[in-house]
């Protein structure tokens, strides 16, 4: 990031509440000498990011969330959530509301092509984020670190509004890497960001020109400013899984389709006790 | 465990000239062979009376090479060979530079392999035989995916194939065989990319990024080397990272520099301009991807096998940790 540590640190406690401060203070952020870990987190980021968030997450999208004793407090995790609204602004309340609720620094695992994102690729690397080659995974689950994995990936934020609710085509990297690594996994369910930007197109040609999958068509220009719901389920352990199982297709398949439907329960539970629609 | 004799080709570098003095430091090695291009005259500026012996040879001729092996060496008793002679400068390129990259290797495992002494080579290749990319792991493992583009230039080039020169030779004979792949050791003289980089006031870089690096002392550098040296019995490959892990932009402030973001289309034809008019050996072309996507040696396998773990901080002139 272009920005020194020492700026980023001054703007965000220009922002940040006196409570977010001392929050930040006890949140353990690795460090491999310099201030940066091997991925380029840094303390100073992950404050300027929480201030930066900080209306977003408290007025305009008024996150609430449910469940947060599921959040493992220590040790490797991977936070399996579903993903919709055309922009990632479910991955930053995501990444604010464990920062919030569980006092540490979840690291959200991206598509590949966000690293090449000028400025962004940088900045969301300063706050955690790393690219979604196995390697990086495996690398953070193996140092105890907690993933924030979307396992419908790219077709899931870029979903047709007619589809909001419908998990895409489900993954299952994030079930191998938890089972290899005796990690829980949490299965996380938004309500709310799947009806933020109804998408009613998409330009592909466009996208790649830019470097993008694609060009998003959305029917406001902006997000509306729905209330995020997040909902945390009990973890999933697969205790009854072998690191080897990893290995099997059948049973890798069978477990992530037990993540896949908890998260889908979640979400018929979360729409079921939404008072409301959109804004409530 | 004593040594009865060790060959330090490259003696005459920074790293190869400090890893002499280390190893004459040490009371377990009885010899050392050091060998180089310069005049015995100038070459080592110090003396450690018959314990060290100081030869001027060109190994990339194989005659010098087998007189220097089948003479000399023997007759010291020489059990290791740890190499360390690589062409440095990136500028230089063709037949005369392969082979004192490649060839010079080959012959060195040939006649080791055949050797009544020799029962060690210890090579020192380069992080930079790795290939960076935004979809490849930050972490580089051993078994990372090298770098085989066809367009890298010979200097990369020849490291990979000095590097899978070494390895492919690895338990075939007697002979152990180590290869390190060293971090970028940011010292003059050292053949660093990034040293040079920073020699000018003013760097400039892409903007929008700032990708990590990981650095690694003349102190480290020369550690891994002894400590696979002395590793009898184990052979295989290693990443021998730095302790400074830190990105681009620190990188420039804690070296004194001022770095200037520019757009990543201008900085090729920019630095190109510099090293005809200046003479400079940095090139962006061949450091392009590394000044855009993260590259971390992933150390583990060093600290585990050969209990090698970085210690010693390279010394930023703009004293340490000045971002933060």
């Amino acid at each position: 990031m272009p920005v020194p540590p020492l700026v980023a640190r001054a703007l965000a406690h220009a922002v940040l509440s006196e409570d977010d401060k001392e929050l930040l203070k006890k949140v353990a952020v690795p460090d491999a000498g310099h201030g940066y870990d091997a991925f380029g987190l840094h303390r100073d980021f992950v404050a300027l990011g929480m201030a930066l968030g900080k209306p977003l997450y408290n007025r305009y999208f008024r996150c609430v969330s449910y469940g947060t004793e599921n959040i493992p407090r220590k040790g490797p995790g991977v936070l399996a959530a579903n993903h919709s609204g055309t922009l990632p602004t479910d991955g930053m309340m995501l990444w604010m509301d464990v920062i919030r609720q569980a006092g540490r620094v979840p690291r959200p695992i991206a598509d590949h092509f966000v690293p090449t994102l000028p400025f962004l690729g940088t900045f969301f690397s300063r706050g955690g984020m790393v690219g979604g080659s196995r390697g990086n995974a495996r690398t953070l689950l193996a140092a105890g670190e907690l993933l924030m994995i979307f396992p419908e990936g790219t077709p899931g934020i870029g979903k047709h509004y007619r589809d909001r609710y419908r998990l895409q085509k489900w993954r299952v990297g994030h079930t191998e890497l938890a089972i290899r690594h005796g990690a829980p996994i949490v299965p996380v369910a938004f309500i709310g960001p799947e009806e933020q930007m109804p998408q009613i197109g998409r330009l592909d040609r466009l996208g790649r020109l830019l470097g993008l999958p694609y060009l998003p068509v959305p029917a406001t220009p902006l997000p509306m400013p729905v209330r995020y719901h997040i909902h945390y389920g009990p973890p999933l352990p697969f205790a009854d899984m072998q690191p080897s199982d990893a290995d099997d297709p059948a049973r890798l398949e069978e477990a992530s389709e037990r993540v896949r439907e908890a998260v889908a329960e979640l979400i018929r539970k979360g729409l079921k006790k939404r008072k409301g629609r959109l804004f409530s | 465990m004593k040594i009865r004799g060790v060959l330090v080709t490259g003696a005459t570098t920074p790293v190869g000239e400090r890893l002499v003095r280390n190893l004459l430091a040490d009371e377990e090695v009885e010899r050392v062979l050091a060998v180089g291009f310069e005049a015995p005259e100038t070459a080592m500026p110090f003396s450690y009376g018959d314990r060290l012996v100081y030869k001027r040879v060109d190994l990339s001729r194989t005659r010098e090479a087998r007189n220097l092996l089948f003479g000399v060496a023997r007759e010291l008793g020489v059990e290791v060979i740890i190499h360390t002679a690589m062409h440095r400068n990136a500028r230089h390129k063709g037949g005369r530079v392969h082979a004192q990259n490649v060839e010079t290797l080959r012959t060195l495992l040939d006649l080791a392999e055949r050797h009544p002494t020799i029962r060690r080579l210890v090579f020192k290749s380069a992080g930079e035989v790795y290939q960076v990319q935004h979809d490849l792991p930050i972490m580089i493992t051993e078994n990372h995916p090298l770098n085989m583009n066809r367009g890298a230039p010979q200097w990369v080039r020849d490291r990979v194939e000095a590097d899978l020169s070494a390895c492919t030779r690895m338990g075939l004979t007697r002979l152990e065989i180590a290869v390190l792949r060293c971090a970028e050791v940011l010292a003059p003289g050292a053949g660093s990319q990034l040293f040079d980089y920073l020699e000018a006031p003013l760097c400039f870089r892409p903007a929008g990024f700032d990708p990590m690096m990981n650095l690694l002392s003349l102190d480290d550098c020369v550690r891994g080397l002894e400590l696979a040296a002395r590793a009898f019995g184990v052979q295989g490959v290693f990443n021998i990272p730095g302790a400074d892990t830190l990105p681009l932009t620190a990188c420039i402030r804690s070296w004194g520099r001022f770095g200037m973001p520019m757009p990543a289309q201008t900085l090729s034809p920019l630095y190109r301009l510099r090293r005809s008019l200046l003479g400079h050996d940095f090139s962006y072309g061949m450091n392009r991807r590394r000044f855009h996507y993260c590259s971390v040696l992933d150390g583990t396998r060093a600290h585990d096998v050969l209990a090698y773990a970085p210690r010693v901080r390279i010394d930023w002139p703009a004293g340490r940790d000045p971002v933060g």
